[in-house]
């Protein structure tokens, strides 16, 4: 039987570095949560002028906030362009070549433009507004793509039969298609929301300050971020970890969240779609 | 002619799930006879050859109870060593699925696999398995083309040379000739005849004429249960049971 | 009478152009990305214009970075760069191309959701805190292991990209392996080969140009990290002696700009050098990624391919 223990030795070595991703996991979440003792409930509710995080996370709400608003309905008018309008041919193939590049575009190079082009071009400054406009660019290939998956899940006969009822085209993907495609749309905003949530690169000189006094008052004004005041306060201020962990961990849970409630809301709603199941 | 038996299938139930596929299946597969297996589709004839290769074990939640016995080995016990099982009996596919190489590696990839043989003893065994299935004057000249220029019946029978390679002793056919044309369907019935001289085949089928056609014996299934067995002839026109005299007229099915 | 047919045409026409509104307007939606991607190029070429103008080929070639000095030579920039990359991708390919094979084929049905789903929390971990971590916990653990003086060095980088690139790898491999029609494998099976020969002999073979792509992908998301390296790369801007130390301080690209854009002047040498960077950069990533989505597009299993 030499055969089938060297079959059980090759799948060993093979099962061994899954075995190490699932290690590095528990490590990494066992780290963080070391940290859970610094964390109090007045934490969220402190401004940051007196040791608290609440500028900062409900800075960081208004960020993501914003750039759904904008990345939403792009992303989805996008999706729907593609998979119901767009002829074959050269020019869709470079609209996806480019959906893919722009997914592609390291952050800190759309920091760089979200800043010489939304804060200085277009005189936003560095500001709410600005970083609306930037994180949006990165939320917008996550959206384009999981909608249009989406919306090629529906059976096209549910868009025919309104086509045959004399609809247009319009109103019967609108009325027919997109309704049942809303959760996988829903799921692949979050899913953006979740990339953006974390990312420090792309707003760190378009749109946030270490310290503000209260809220933003208007979009043209800098916002406090979760993950700018941790960046900076490591790197630049050299503050001790004890002092930062909260921070982190507030981060961590947020977009831990956001990314378990896009894979619960896929299962889900997968149930609730009986013509998934239906396998041709 | 001696005709043993070959294999015996006893109280065989397959479940996939909470499906249950094949409700208590026993009859005797004599050696070196074409068995035709016919039925309706769904009622579990695939399940049932595949059963006899093991190959059911692979699909998740499938659930077996029963023996097949092989040369009065059964093939369902712990200590048997199932790739060599699957050396043993042979199994062509209903859509011919050559691999993606060329003629040549085709055949060659079994007794490469169970390291049979190699070199120029390989190339005789592959010649003589493109002869055995018939296809041997027709890519003698090009044996290291892409399997894929062949036509569909040239595929099934490089399909039928690939599983001769390994020198199996049955050969399961899971309704070969339904992806093909007619022509190509005739080669292939002749085919199947003569190699039942040397193996022990047996045909899944939904063509009734073609069952009458090829085989010796012909088991009916239905829903799970197997409803009648004897030689082809008997069944064909004597049926014992009411259920198959109707699908045999084409009441249903 | 003209006229009057004339009006009863106006609704269809009317519907006719608000049709044609409605696909315009998501065409426009669709093009955005188009249009965003050459703004980029635009603008960052605009500018980054001065320090190309004035440094020429010396932002890439040049070996010494001194901000003070008005000195902007890049090399040592994309070498650190580079080494962090490589070192990164040392670790995670072998990694993550024996996981996703395991994943796909070897783990039993019921584990590999629940697998897949750790891998893809991993990919979803902000790059701040994994900086945070490697600040925290990493560097301390390299510094003290290897008796050096600071746990910030190219070898922490690595590690920590290695663990950002590694869900990149895994799922696109994943799913390259998947992509292999059951056919094949049943045809392998059914001639008797074991599990690990059906992979070794046509599973692997058909997903060779999807594993590749995986990795150039892993190496276009490593090579435009840049707060996570920045956080423990020590941001030194030499090349490491002998250059193969991954135990020194290096200054990868998207370090520098992070770094030091805060400071830079609104149209100094300095700003448009970092801009140069990025443009470097941005055409990188830009041929990389294009590279590896005619790999994938290209398909590894098609009829007629042959191994």
């Amino acid at each position: 039987m030499s055969d089938q223990a060297e079959e059980r030795v090759i799948f060993a070595i093979l099962g061994a570095p899954t075995l190490i991703c699932m290690l590095t996991f528990s490590w990494i979440l066992s780290l963080l949560l070391t940290g859970i003792g610094t964390l109090r409930w007045e934490l969220f509710t402190l401004s940051a002028l007196r040791g608290g995080m609440f500028e900062m996370i409900v800075g960081t709400i208004y960020l993501l906030l914003g750039a759904a608003g904008v990345a939403g309905p792009i992303g989805v008018l996008a999706a729907i362009y593609l998979v119901e309008y767009a002829p074959s041919g050269r020019l869709t193939r470079i609209i996806d070549q480019a959906i893919n590049n722009l997914a592609g575009v390291p952050s800190i190079v759309i920091g760089l433009f979200g800043y010489t082009f939304f804060c200085r071009h277009l005189g936003l400054g560095v500001s709410l507004a600005a970083g609306w406009l930037t994180l949006a660019l990165m939320m917008l290939p996550i959206v384009i793509r999981g909608s249009e998956e989406a919306l090629r899940m529906v059976p096209a006969s549910f868009k025919e039969a309104a086509l045959a009822l004399g609809a247009t085209r319009w109103k019967a993907v609108s009325s027919t298609t997109l309704p049942a495609a809303a959760p996988g749309v829903v799921t692949s905003v979050i899913l953006g929301i979740a990339r953006v949530a974390g990312e420090t690169a792309a707003i760190l000189f378009t749109s946030c300050v270490l310290i503000t006094r209260g809220l933003p008052k208007s979009p043209l004004e800098p916002v406090m971020a979760l993950s700018y005041n941790l960046f900076v306060q490591i790197v630049a201020l050299g503050t001790p970890a004890q002092r930062v962990f909260g921070i982190a961990l507030v981060l961590f849970m947020i977009v831990t969240l956001l990314s378990l409630s896009a894979i619960l809301l896929r299962i889900h709603y997968r149930r609730r779609q009986p013509w998934l199941r239906m396998k041709g | 002619m001696v005709n043993e038996t070959k294999i015996d299938i006893r109280n065989l139930n397959v479940w996939f799930g909470d499906n249950h596929v094949l409700k208590d299946i026993s009859f005797k597969i004599r050696k070196n006879a074409v068995t035709a297996i016919m039925g309706p589709s769904g009622c579990g004839k695939t399940t049932l050859i595949r059963a006899i290769n093991r190959m059911n074990e692979l699909i998740y939640g499938c659930r077996t109870s029963g023996e097949i016995y092989i040369d009065g080995h059964n093939i369902y016990d712990g200590s048997i060593n199932v790739y060599e099982l699957r050396r043993k009996v042979g199994m062509v596919f209903q859509k011919p699925n050559p691999f993606p190489k060329s003629i040549y590696e085709n055949v060659a990839f079994g007794p490469r696999i169970h390291k049979t043989a190699s070199g120029r003893e390989l190339d005789e065994i592959v010649e003589r398995s493109l002869r055995e299935a018939a296809l041997w004057d027709e890519v003698k000249d090009r044996l290291h083309d892409n399997a894929f220029n062949l036509s569909g019946g040239q595929q099934q029978r490089l399909c039928i040379a690939r599983a001769l390679a390994v020198r199996p002793e049955i050969i399961l056919m899971d309704e070969p000739c339904s992806a093909l044309d007619p022509a190509a369907t005739a080669k292939i019935e002749a085919l199947i005849r003569r190699l039942s001289k040397r193996y022990t085949v047996i045909v899944v089928t939904h063509n009734l004429q073609q069952a009458a056609r090829i085989s010796d014996f012909t088991a009916f299934l239905y829903m799970g249960k197997l409803i009648e067995y004897g030689d082809t002839k008997s069944v064909f026109e004597n049926p014992h049971n009411e259920l198959t005299e109707k699908y045999i007229t084409g009441k249903f099915g | 009478m003209e006229t009057r047919s004339f009006l009863k045409g106006l609704p269809k026409l009317f519907m006719h152009l608000k049709s044609q509104l409605i696909e315009f307007v998501l065409f426009i939606c669709a093009s955005f990305s188009v249009v965003i991607l050459l703004l980029m190029l635009l603008f960052v070429i605009k500018e980054g214009s001065l320090a190309f103008a004035r440094l020429g080929v010396q932002l890439i070639l040049g070996k010494r970075w001194e901000t003070n000095s008005d000195l902007y030579g890049g090399f040592p920039l994309m070498y650190g760069s580079l080494m962090v990359v490589s070192g990164a991708l040392l670790i995670s390919v072998p990694l993550g191309i024996c996981t996703s094979i395991f994943i796909a084929e070897v783990l039993p049905f019921q584990l590999r959701d629940p697998i897949k789903s750790v891998i893809e929390l991993l990919a979803s971990i902000p790059s701040v805190i994994y900086g945070f971590i490697g600040v925290t916990f990493l560097a301390p653990l390299i510094a003290s292991f290897f008796g050096l003086h600071s746990g910030a060095t190219a070898l922490t980088a690595s590690l920590i990209l290695a663990i950002m690139a590694l869900p990149t790898i895994v799922g696109v491999s994943g799913e390259t392996i998947s992509a292999v029609p059951s056919e094949y494998k049943e045809a392998a099976l059914a001639l008797g080969a074991s599990k690990w020969q059906t992979i070794r002999n046509v599973v692997l073979p058909l997903s060779k140009s999807g594993m590749l792509a995986s990795v150039m992908l892993g190496f276009g998301r490593a090579i435009g990290e840049t707060v996570a390296v920045l956080m423990v790369a020590g941001n030194v801007a030499m090349v490491p002696t002998p250059p193969w130390n991954y135990l020194a301080p290096v200054y990868p690209v998207t370090a520098v700009i992070a770094m030091q854009m805060g400071e830079a002047a609104v149209g100094s040498l300095e700003y448009s050098a970092l801009f140069g960077l990025g443009l470097i950069l941005f055409i990188t990533t830009f041929v990389v990624n294009t590279i590896a989505d005619v790999i994938v597009r290209r398909g590894p299993v098609k009829r007629g391919v042959q191994l």
